[in-house]
């Protein structure tokens, strides 16, 4: 179901109130079954899929409670192997086989070209993450083995984030579906602000703009240089409205329940560098990378080299979290260059913090302004369906400086995206259901029938499916 | 204060705030979004505006024509011929049904001029393909903004995408679930129940050349008519049925007379290709929807044979698109409908049905005749373009027909069009030309001046002339204005009719 559409329109209201009406005892039933059917609007015969992950990883977490020594590894690697193996089938089987394939004609050994495509569950990199999470933090002992297999798998199937997350922690999320929760007016106003500014980010913003970029990555040698800039400005902007607008929404839908999710994104666009950058964007997944990959590896307490290595390992990693895809992998890889570079440049020019608040101020927007340019030129490869389409946009960025514009823009697209970045700007390390909280009742009312009013009115008719749902 | 109290009262101020934005949006966009998402309105409000008598609803039947048609005009086009002194219109939006049009009827005002109400009937928008097909998402979203909603909730419905959206695998799995679901009965024994066994028996057996070899493409081609035409109405779970009684109660409450046109199929190449099993389904489903409807008061215009298999564009697909003879046969079998209501109004067009003595042409573009591109937007005296002619482009959208295509005996031409002229110092002529080797080239010019001398408003011309004795001996005969001033004038609804 998307969060988008008229089913969910009458979904999330019927679910909450159900949720406050019925007793606690019966309360995990009752998010269970709405989130299988929330989960069963896309492919229903998928929701099997996730029943062997929750069913492995629930097993799994149990065996390695109640073990001690090589055997509690055993299960563990046995449970990650499994869960990943799922993974591997569905999102990299295929890759794997096409490199395979090439690699063998390279080296002149024989592999069969075999053509077996399988349709990606919808968010299954997020709930198998969520899933790898809870065995390992059980495995730490920072977690007890959760017994009741119904509020198990609702903390993996928990529909606000069972798509494309956050990707919760157990200590947090699974804390949660076992406490009683009093219907609190605050919890309710709340959620739904923050359900209202997801709606506004993706289908005002994200939704309007992408007509162009899908328009410019078409047949980019079309367009001039300018219109490519634009497009690569409103890509930075669609896919930041996207997810923020879906997190938001699960957030939203979560807390109107009384459960509290991690924030996935704060204003990434206003870092000063791309370390900060990852610090704010899709913080549920780069904080899952962070403890269960990085630090394993050692992370910063290591010699340069082996630092060097662990950050572009973490990075590549994060690509082809992604997608099966070698554009991913390189988008990862230069995240991770760009981030290298930054942090060596940084212990090498130990620059002396200016005093002066001006020159603070010019010199913070200097390094924004640089730090989302680099981000927008990377998703280039993010966006791009291959290479060749890839190095089609740098080309035309570059060549086409004397092509007529192209490209009609609707002035409200700019209008909104305007508004947008004020707003982004206003919320700086906020939150908008805090935000607005602290805002007179008139201007606070004046900004919900605004949002109402272009939610409604001048969002796209056009389908654009969210775009972390292909992940 | 109490919780549920104040949750009451934000509910109170948000209807408060949704009332206000719906009028907001009613009074700002909503123009704008109509001609952007649902510019079908367009053709319904062009009918109620040009005080259209007779409306003629059609999908692409109605807007299909052969690239070799030397008349390439409408089905509605060629019933308005019979009919010259009633203002005819017609609604068209390819791949439409019955649903689609109910919407649309809907929508003319009941003080419209509207009074009888044609409807395409195809028999094949009955069939599991049409109603699961993927193009009913468009055609329904084109809607949305047209429902007797406020203005607001309609625009929140096509935001959230509330309408039916039917994605292509969604729309095969439908259709190969209604093709398995539905038992088809004969009076007779015969080897296959339903559509997928018949369609899997068919493709076994193939289509055979003379030599007895297969023939791939026909055996192809015979498996989908099996797919299109292998159904029997079910009149109590068919959609169309519903939509088609739904227009039936509109048209008694409006107290229009209705017309339901049931298309021709190729009958003829689905007998040779699959065989009568096949013809007694599409016979069966004509009868039942003949007599469903005869006995509602409606006036069906059975066609289902009426064009022969050569008539049909499509020669390797399964359309109701029709040759210009194709075409006219539908007419004349409509116009024949229709004389029953209009009696006083009909114009014999001879016997034949191929050959026609009269051509309207409002000059909105529908209707194709020579120099299209003198059309303009800058005045109209019906709808919202007229022909303009002078200033560099001497010759207005004209008529050049075959006199071969025109019915025999003919003695007098009347040509009626409206003129707008802001001078008298033009020098535009109404042209009748005849061409031909035997005939001689004939030209015969009369000032637009001299027959009306009135500026700066709409003024209706006449002009009748006897034909000349060479007329039947001429390759072509043309009708247009002619002007070599740099003053335009404009000239819009051209009528130009023969008699005997």
């Amino acid at each position: 179901m998307l969060f988008n559409s008229i089913e969910f329109v009458l979904f999330f209201p019927i679910v909450t109130l159900l949720f406050y009406f019925l007793p606690h005892n019966h309360r995990w039933k009752h998010l269970l079954l709405a989130s299988c059917f929330f989960y069963m609007f896309f492919i229903p015969q998928y929701i099997f899929i996730l029943l062997i992950t929750i069913s492995i990883d629930y097993v799994a977490a149990i065996y390695i409670e109640k073990t001690t020594g090589g055997k509690r590894k055993l299960y563990l690697i046995i449970s990650i192997i499994s869960t990943c193996l799922v993974l591997f089938f569905f999102k990299y089987f295929d890759f794997f086989n096409q490199n395979m394939f090439l690699l063998s004609q390279q080296l002149g050994f024989h592999y069969p070209e075999k053509v077996i495509k399988f349709i990606l569950p919808i968010g299954l990199s997020f709930h198998t993450f969520q899933s790898l999470s809870y065995v390992i933090e059980v495995y730490r002992e920072k977690q007890k083995a959760e017994k009741h297999f119904g509020i198990y798998s609702l903390y993996v199937m928990f529909y606000p984030q069972l798509v494309t997350g956050p990707i919760e922690r157990p200590q947090n999320l699974l804390r949660q579906l076992r406490e009683v929760k009093v219907f609190k007016y605050d919890d309710l106003v709340n959620g739904l602000r923050l359900i209202l500014f997801g709606l506004f980010a993706k289908m005002v913003i994200a939704d309007n703009v992408a007509a162009y970029v899908d328009q410019i990555y078409a047949d980019p040698e079309r367009f001039s240089s300018l219109n490519i800039l634009e497009g690569l400005f409103f890509y930075s902007f669609q896919i930041y409205c996207d997810f923020l607008g879906y997190s938001s929404i699960a957030v939203g839908a979560a807390r109107a329940m009384g459960y509290n999710l991690m924030d996935n994104f704060k204003n990434p666009y206003l870092s000063t560098s791309i370390s900060e950058f990852w610090q704010r964007w899709h913080i549920s997944l780069s904080t899952w990378f962070r403890d269960y990959v990085y630090f394993s590896m050692g992370g910063n307490r290591v010699k340069v080299q082996r630092w060097i290595f662990n950050i572009l390992f973490l990075f590549v990693l994060s690509g082809l979290w992604h997608g099966a895809n070698w554009t991913f992998i390189v988008w990862g890889f230069m995240h991770g260059f760009v981030y290298v570079i930054e942090n060596l440049l940084a212990r090498i020019l130990k620059s002396r913090k200016a005093q002066n608040r001006i020159l603070v101020l010019v010199s913070n927007t200097f390094r924004v302004i640089r730090t989302f340019i680099i981000v927008s030129f990377i998703w280039i490869l993010f966006r791009a369906p291959d290479f060749d389409q890839a190095g089609l946009i740098i080309r035309s960025l570059f060549n086409n400086l004397t092509l007529p514009n192209a490209l009609a823009i609707d002035n409200k697209v700019w209008i909104f995206l305007f508004f947008f970045i004020v707003l982004d700007i206003a919320l700086y390390n906020n939150r908008f259901d805090r935000w607005c909280g602290k805002l007179s009742t008139s201007v606070r009312w004046s900004i919900y029938a605004v949002m109402i009013f272009s939610i409604i009115v001048f969002s796209s008719v056009e389908n654009f499916p969210f775009i972390y749902f292909q992940f | 204060m109490n919780t549920y109290f104040k949750i009451g009262l934000k509910f109170i101020v948000l209807a408060l705030i949704l009332i206000a934005l719906n009028f907001l949006y009613k009074f700002t966009l909503l123009k704008s979004d109509i001609q952007k998402y649902s510019p079908i309105i367009n053709k319904v409000t062009d009918v109620v505006n040009e005080n259209c008598e007779i409306v003629y609803l059609g999908e692409s039947s109605n807007v299909a024509v052969g690239l070799d048609d030397l008349d390439k005009r409408t089905i509605s086009d060629l019933i308005a011929d019979y009919f010259p002194l009633i203002k005819t219109g017609a609604i068209t939006k390819e791949a439409s049904h019955a649903n689609i049009f109910y919407e649309l009827l809907k929508k003319i005002p009941e003080n419209s001029a509207v009074k009888t109400v044609i409807v395409t009937l195809n028999m094949r928008s009955f069939n599991a393909t049409w109603i699961c097909s993927p193009l009913e998402t468009p055609l329904q979203k084109s809607l949305v903004l047209l429902k007797d909603n406020p203005a607001l909730f309609n625009r929140f419905k096509l935001a959230f995408k509330w309408y039916p959206i039917i994605s292509d695998s969604e729309s095969e799995k439908k259709t190969k679930k209604m093709w398995r679901k539905e038992i088809l009965k004969f009076p007779y024994e015969f080897e296959y129940s339903n559509v997928i066994d018949w369609d899997k028996g068919q493709a076994l057996r193939g289509v055979k050349n003379q030599d007895g070899t297969r023939n791939e493409e026909l055996s192809v081609l015979a498996c989908h008519y099996v797919k299109t035409y292998a159904f029997q109405i079910d009149t109590t779970s068919n959609p169309r049925i519903k939509d088609f009684d739904h227009i039936v109660q509109l048209a008694e409450k409006r107290n229009w007379h209705l017309i339901f046109n049931l298309l021709g199929e190729n009958t003829e190449k689905a007998d040779s290709l699959v065989g009568r099993e096949l013809l007694f389904l599409m016979k069966q489903n004509r009868d039942l929807l003949v007599n469903r409807y005869n006995r509602k008061g409606v006036m069906v215009v059975d066609n289902l044979e009426a064009v022969s298999s050569e008539d049909y564009l499509d020669k390797k697909w399964t359309t109701e698109h029709y040759a210009e003879r194709g075409r006219r046969i539908i007419a004349a079998k409509v116009a024949d409908c229709l004389k029953v209501l209009y009696p006083e109004d009909y114009a014999s067009l001879g016997s034949s049905t191929e050959k026609v003595a009269a051509f309207y042409n409002d000059c909105e573009g529908k209707t194709v005749w020579s120099q299209m591109q003198t059309l303009t937007l800058e005045k109209a005296f019906s709808g919202k373009r007229a022909s303009k002619v002078g200033q560099g482009k001497e010759y207005s959208i004209g008529l050049e027909y075959p006199v071969k295509g025109l019915i025999d005996s003919l003695t007098n031409l009347t040509v009626d069009l409206r003129v707008f002229q802001n001078t008298l110092t033009h020098d535009a002529k109404l042209v009748f030309e005849l061409v031909g080797e035997k005939s001689g080239h004939q030209w015969n010019g009369y000032r637009i001046a001299d027959l009306t001398g009135t500026t700066n408003s709409w003024q209706l011309i006449s002009k009748s002339i006897s034909l000349p004795k060479e007329f039947y001996s001429a390759e072509l005969f043309k009708v247009y204005v002619w002007n070599t001033s740099s003053d335009p004038i404009y000239v819009d609804d051209f009528r130009i009719a023969f008699d005997k």
